[in-house]
């Protein structure tokens, strides 16, 4: 018989057949679909953040497994009520306008979408403007966005402008990063939270979605 | 002057290889595969039209996929030796086989400040007092910036960098600019430094750093700056930086594959913007991203050696990539990386040799970690030399002369040879007591006290008033447009 000690093994290990086989097993016997998702899929993808954060478990291994939980959650999505499908959060996420390093964004991307949030991937080169759309469009609950410039460093200040003109600011949690960004200049443009790596920018944002 | 050179004496100079010419050969044959079968993508008309013309297979507007023939055809006009000068239009760079020249990196984000000890964000007196230590250091043959100026508009910030190689350093410059006016505005200080763009194009003084998105997709900016310098026939790298596991497939073969796919790119349209542009390519490859903390490595000992190797076999001069290190301080593992990175490089046959001195993989820069690395150059520059074996250095007659029982220190023969030896100057050789007498210091402390002193000890010739003012004007001007 299948327990949730199982799924969250298979999260660690990546392990997407067996992740959908014990899903399907416990949905049988009656577990709820939201102690699934919360004791099993994130509980495993918990662990395996914290295994990235001691540098345990390489990238490839964490998208891995991140991939095999997007996988789950799929599964999942049908059988949890709106509200609780709402709960995982919807992100934007882009390179400022100028810059064209999306390397550490892609990053970013991929573990957030590991964590269960929907990302909506601007790209590279983003003008104020287009994250302000997206965030319309889309309803977005946190907005990130990466420079890898100090050249294009204020065009994050410049979205944060674009953003409060729109009237939109208090709608969303604003992240940003990139190498030569700092909690000093997080705070200097009136962001919510500054994350030096892709690990941390998940976890930062799951506190934004718990709040 | 540094005058290492791997091969210089046959069999009897120190000379690296990794890849066999086969080897080479079919890493060629798919950087040309990937050309005429994937193509890449170009984020600029003009090079797409060149190329158009010149008989490539264009689809979706900039997808350009190119036969082998126009590969082959550049490698006729391209020049197998790039010449750089110092600010008196000395050549004094000839870079090319294996002729190796060493310099800093540019546009470290941080500084770890000598005089206090604590790593706080680079201003502009920083790079100047950089470029004041490069000029008095006898084995830095080139300079860029080292810095990133953060007291100074961003918008043009590489004006000021350009202005403060130009005024506080004679020696040869490699630029970098972020967009494509900053790169005309270097040109244009060049220029008037050197007095107009036919004198500068006969002696440049300055080459440009160029990146490329991916080997396969290369932006706009790069290719705007690839088609000026070319035309002017100024030198420039083109450097794309495909990364291992993440913009290519992680395997060294394949990420070398991908990225000079894109370099063979770049230099077929230098060569049909103008034949006999200066083209320089890198000498690194294989570059990774960590997948524990996702920092790309500089010291990584897996990129180095083979790129080289493969320049060798096309016969394109290299922008090669020592001297740096991962650690965050001047350490035992900075000292050790600068070391080994130098070592192959010389060893290998690197020609533009960059990054000397950068810490934090790239994020962060430090004056006594130049002054080490020039060290450890120092004592290149003596291992790399050859050795005569002749009757004049056998001296066979003077060892009968001596005998068995006599000694050679106070001979004629030792008084002239002997400074022919090389000896440390911030290594320690004293014995214990000597050692203690001079203060007990370790190696960085000695490091600290020598950039001191050359910073207070060393003039560097200063640019004619006229011409500073000139210069200035142009950063000025660029000023005035924001
Ligand atoms: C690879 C690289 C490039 C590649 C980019 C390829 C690509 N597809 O992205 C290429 C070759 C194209 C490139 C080009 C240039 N580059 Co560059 N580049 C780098 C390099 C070596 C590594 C960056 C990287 O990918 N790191 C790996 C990733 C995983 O790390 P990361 O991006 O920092 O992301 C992590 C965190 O920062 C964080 N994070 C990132 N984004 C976000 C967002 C959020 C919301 C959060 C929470 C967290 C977060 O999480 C990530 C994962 O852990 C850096 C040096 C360095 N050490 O950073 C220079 C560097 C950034 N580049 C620099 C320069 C100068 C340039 C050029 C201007 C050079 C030129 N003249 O051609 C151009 C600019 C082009 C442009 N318009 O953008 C300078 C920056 C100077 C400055 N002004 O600030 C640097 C610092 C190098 C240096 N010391 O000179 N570059």
């Amino acid at each position: 018989m299948a327990n949730l000690q199982d799924l969250t093994e298979a999260v660690i290990k990546g392990d997407e057949d067996k992740i959908k086989l014990t899903i399907l097993e416990l949905l049988n016997a009656g577990t709820p679909a939201k102690e699934i998702m919360d004791d099993g899929l994130i509980a495993g993808m918990n662990i395996v953040g914290g295994k990235m954060e001691t540098e345990e478990m390489f990238i490839p291994e964490v998208l891995m497994s991140a991939k095999a939980m997007s996988a789950g959650v799929e599964i999942l999505k049908p059988q949890l009520t709106d509200e609780e499908n709402a709960a995982s959060g919807t992100m934007i996420l882009g390179t400022v306008q100028g810059d064209l390093h999306d390397i550490g964004k892609n990053l970013v991307k991929m573990l957030m979408e590991g964590a269960g949030f929907s990302v909506i991937d601007l790209g590279t080169d983003v003008p104020p403007a287009a994250f302000v759309d997206a965030i319309k469009e889309h309803n977005a609950d946190i907005v990130a966005m990466s420079a890898l410039l100090t050249t294009t460093m204020p065009k994050m200040k410049e979205t944060m402008e674009a953003m409060e003109n729109a009237g939109i600011r208090d709608q969303v949690k604003v992240l940003v990063g990139g190498a030569p960004v700092t909690e000093n200049y997080a705070d200097e443009i009136g962001a919510d939270g500054y994350g030096y790596d892709a690990g941390s920018a998940v976890r930062i944002a799951k506190e934004y979605m718990t709040n | 002057m540094t005058t290492i050179c791997s091969n210089q004496q046959a069999l009897n100079s120190p000379l690296a290889k990794k890849l066999s010419e086969d080897q080479c050969r079919k890493l060629y044959w798919a950087c040309l595969e990937i050309l005429e079968r994937t193509g890449v993508q170009l984020f600029e008309q003009e090079a797409v039209d060149l190329l158009k013309k010149a008989g490539a297979h264009i689809s979706d507007g900039n997808r350009v996929r190119i036969p082998a023939g126009l590969v082959e055809k550049a490698f006729a006009t391209a020049p197998k030796k790039i010449t750089l000068c110092d600010r008196n239009g000395k050549r004094v760079i000839q870079a090319g086989g294996h002729q190796s020249y060493f310099g800093t990196g540019s546009d470290c984000l941080n500084i770890l400040d000598h005089r206090t000890g604590e790593r706080r964000q680079a201003v502009l007196k920083d790079i100047e007092e950089g470029m004041k230590l490069c000029d008095a250091l006898e084995h830095i043959d080139f300079v860029m910036s080292m810095f990133l100026p953060s007291d100074v508009p961003q918008e043009t910030l590489d004006r000021y960098e350009m202005e403060a190689m130009l005024n506080y350093t004679t020696k040869p410059i490699i630029y970098v600019t972020t967009e494509f006016s900053g790169c005309m505005d270097a040109v244009k200080m060049a220029e008037i430094v050197a007095g107009g763009p036919d004198a500068l194009a006969q002696n440049p003084v300055a080459a440009c750093y160029i990146n490329v998105t991916t080997g396969l997709r290369h932006n706009k900016e790069a290719l705007q700056k690839l088609l000026y310098l070319s035309e002017k026939g100024l030198p420039f790298t083109y450097i794309p930086s495909a990364q291992g596991g993440v913009t290519a497939p992680i395997t060294i073969a394949s990420t070398m594959a991908v990225n000079n796919a894109g370099v063979l790119a770049g230099l077929v349209i230098s060569q049909l913007k103008r034949e006999g542009a200066p083209f320089i390519m890198p000498g690194w490859g294989g570059n990774m991203l960590d997948m524990r903390t996702t920092i790309q490595p500089y010291a990584d000992p897996e990129k180095r050696g083979q790129a080289i190797d493969f320049a060798h076999f096309l016969g394109i001069p290299t922008f090669g990539l020592a001297g740096c290190s991962e650690s965050k301080l001047v350490d035992e593992q900075a000292a050790a990386e600068a070391a080994l990175t130098l070592f192959t490089d010389a060893i290998f046959g690197g020609n533009f040799v960059h990054d000397v001195g950068y810490l934090e993989s790239g994020l962060c820069g430090s004056l006594p970690q130049l002054a080490i690395c020039n060290e450890i150059l120092s004592w290149l520059d003596a291992f790399m030399k050859g050795i005569e074996i002749s009757d004049e250095t056998l001296c066979l007659d003077l060892i009968d002369e001596i005998g068995p029982e006599g000694q050679y220190l106070d001979c004629r023969h030792t008084l002239d040879h002997f400074r022919e030896r090389w000896y440390p100057n911030l290594f320690d050789r004293s014995s214990y007591d000597g050692w203690q007498a001079k203060g007990g210091k370790s190696l960085g402390e000695r490091a600290v006290e020598d950039v001191d002193r050359i910073l207070q000890e060393h003039k560097p010739e200063p640019l004619p008033k006229d011409i500073a003012k000139a210069v200035h004007k142009v950063t000025e001007d660029a000023e005035s447009k924001i």
